[in-house]
């Protein structure tokens, strides 16, 4: 079998009813797409298929067999950013960062579909993955503004409204 | 049948850090040749916050920029000792370690900067990476060539380590064992009013709003408290109606047996949340802070029991409030039955008092 992972052609060994889930992070060594309860519950495994969001841990790799595959080192690199992952970034919606990849996806799925800011419309779209640290509401913020087509500057994030109390720059 | 609206609140205190004796946590920072400053600790970042908080400490304390400071990976090689993440303590108790640490490495950089600018160190003053003369700011080293100089002038290592330990209580009465142990930790004080719609049909309660306001003592990091206290009311939201292992305990046999019969909140059942930080500083933790953690999800479940009680006028006195068991109050309280009960006892409930009373005169800010 092969799959594009992340734009480069792969051929794939793992047995045809692998787990993608488990291809990615056992064979590739691909670990940002989470195993959380690998029975399609909570969404941190969800990458793009083709350009939509599907449950790694539920998807056997045969049935996508010459797919693209896209995981969030295939949004962009710590040095150049997409949107979702600057805004994320910017809003602070990570915590302990578990469900992160996978709400990240969802996200740019959602935007790539011309979603809009609406808070209900997110909230429906990324209704699925389950996040226990943040109360979702940066999340959503996050989301919305990517939406409305906001960009960031986060060399001024870390220095911005967050630390104006200690430790920012004068 | 209707649903209803309800709206309670609730208020707590939190002692943050562990409340007996030890409880140590260790930092050790270093100023590399170029002047950049490595910070060594133990606290591990499990999605608090602590390395983004603790590296602002360390920024602020000597006055170099955040940008400056790397923070070590904690690991249990070559960090130095923290009891842990818990007790609401990295930032009030792990934190101040980082404070006292910086502060030694503050001293070590105006030492060697007064022997550079041939001025007394008490004379001296960091300022955005620059030491400064006081009252003579032309006079002046950037904190990268104090660090230069350091390293290849005087074969130094500019470093410092703090720590900070809350002391051992001393016994009072050998006879009982009685120990005199003030009460070091932080006391944080917070309080959640929370309005549900309740469904007396269906049992279904539903958090629409809730208002939260929380003293964490300073923040250091506002946006980063806001996370927790967003987060925590998610949580608490979670522990008031729906959050359970084992619904019918003692028994065992409904123990859910798989991922998605834990009911953990998801994005739909998200209500507004209204945050209100308030800074009343403590005494002991760095820059007056206290712990935000564990408090966060404290006053949720008793502020939307009030708002149940408000809305369809019985107690739920056993978490979470799930349809059945506000079926069963309401079906008592048609019986006649109803008052607040637990473990056989009576609640006391003086309704003269009661939010339910007082509560329709409150403004509760204007809506969103
Ligand atoms: S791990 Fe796939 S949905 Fe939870
Ligand atoms: S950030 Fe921890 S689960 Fe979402």
């Amino acid at each position: 079998m092969n799959l594009t992972v992340n734009g480069v052609d792969t051929t794939i060994e793992s047995g045809p009813l692998t787990s993608l889930l488990d291809v990615l992070r056992e064979e590739l060594g691909i670990t940002s797409a989470k195993a959380g309860c690998e029975q399609g519950g909570c969404g941190a495994c969800t990458v793009l298929v083709n350009g939509a969001s599907r449950r790694s841990c539920l998807t056997p790799v045969a049935s996508i067999d010459g797919a693209a595959v896209t995981t969030v080192e295939g949004l962009g690199s710590p040095e150049h950013m997409s949107p979702v992952q600057q805004a994320f970034t910017h809003h602070y919606a990570a915590q302990c960062g578990f469900c992160t990849s996978g709400m990240m996806m969802a996200a740019q799925a959602y935007i790539e579909g011309g979603g809009s800011d609406d808070h209900e419309a997110i909230q429906e779209a990324l209704g699925g993955h389950v996040c226990r640290c943040t109360g979702y509401v940066k999340i959503i913020d996050a989301v919305a503004a990517v939406a409305r087509g906001e960009s960031f500057d986060l060399s001024v994030t870390a220095a911005g409204t967050a630390m104006t109390n200690i430790g920012g720059m004068a | 049948m209707a649903v209803k609206t309800g709206r309670g609140f609730a208020a707590i205190e939190y002692p943050t850090g562990m409340n007996q004796n030890g409880d140590p946590s260790q930092a050790w920072i270093k100023v590399k040749p170029d002047g950049r400053i490595d910070v060594f600790a133990g606290t591990s970042d499990i999605g608090n916050g602590s390395k983004t908080i603790q590296s602002q400490i360390v920024a602020e304390t000597i006055g170099v920029p955040y940008e400056w400071i790397t923070y070590d990976n904690s690991n249990t090689d070559s960090s130095p000792v923290c009891t842990g993440t818990f007790a609401s303590r990295a930032t009030f108790v792990a934190g101040k370690a980082v404070e006292k640490a910086a502060e030694n490495v503050r001293q070590k950089i105006l030492e060697i900067a007064g022997k550079e600018l041939e001025i007394d160190p008490s004379d001296l003053e960091i300022i955005d990476g620059e030491v400064i003369a006081k009252g003579a700011p032309q006079k002046k080293i950037s904190v990268p060539d104090v660090a230069a100089a350091a390293t290849w002038g005087y074969g130094e290592l500019i470093t410092g380590t703090g720590a900070q330990l809350k002391p051992y209580a001393t016994i009072v009465e050998p006879e009982t064992g009685k120990v005199d142990l003030p009460p070091h930790s932080a006391i944080s004080y917070a309080s959640c009013a929370a309005e549900v719609e309740v469904d007396d049909e269906t049992g279904t309660v539903t958090v629409t709003r809730l208002w939260q306001c929380y003293d964490v003592g300073k923040a250091i990091n506002p946006t980063l408290v806001e996370g927790q206290i967003e987060g925590g009311a998610v949580q608490g939201l979670g522990l008031g109606i729906l959050e359970n292992c084992y619904p019918y305990y003692p028994s065992v046999e409904h123990r859910g047996g798989q991922f998605g019969a834990y009911l953990v909140p998801g994005m739909v059942d998200l209500p507004q949340i209204d945050t209100l930080i308030i800074e009343n500083p403590s005494s002991d933790g760095p820059y007056g802070a206290k712990g935000i953690g564990e408090m966060a999800n404290n006053a949720q479940p008793p502020a939307i029991a009030t708002a149940v009680f408000d809305a369809v006028g019985v107690w739920v006195t056993e978490l979470p409030i799930t349809p059945e068991r506000v079926l069963r109050a309401l079906q008592e309280k048609a019986a006649g039955g109803g008052a607040p009960k637990r473990d056989g006892k009576t609640v006391i409930f003086d309704s003269n008092l009661s939010v339910n009373t007082v509560g329709t005169g409150i403004a509760f800010g204007a809506a969103a």
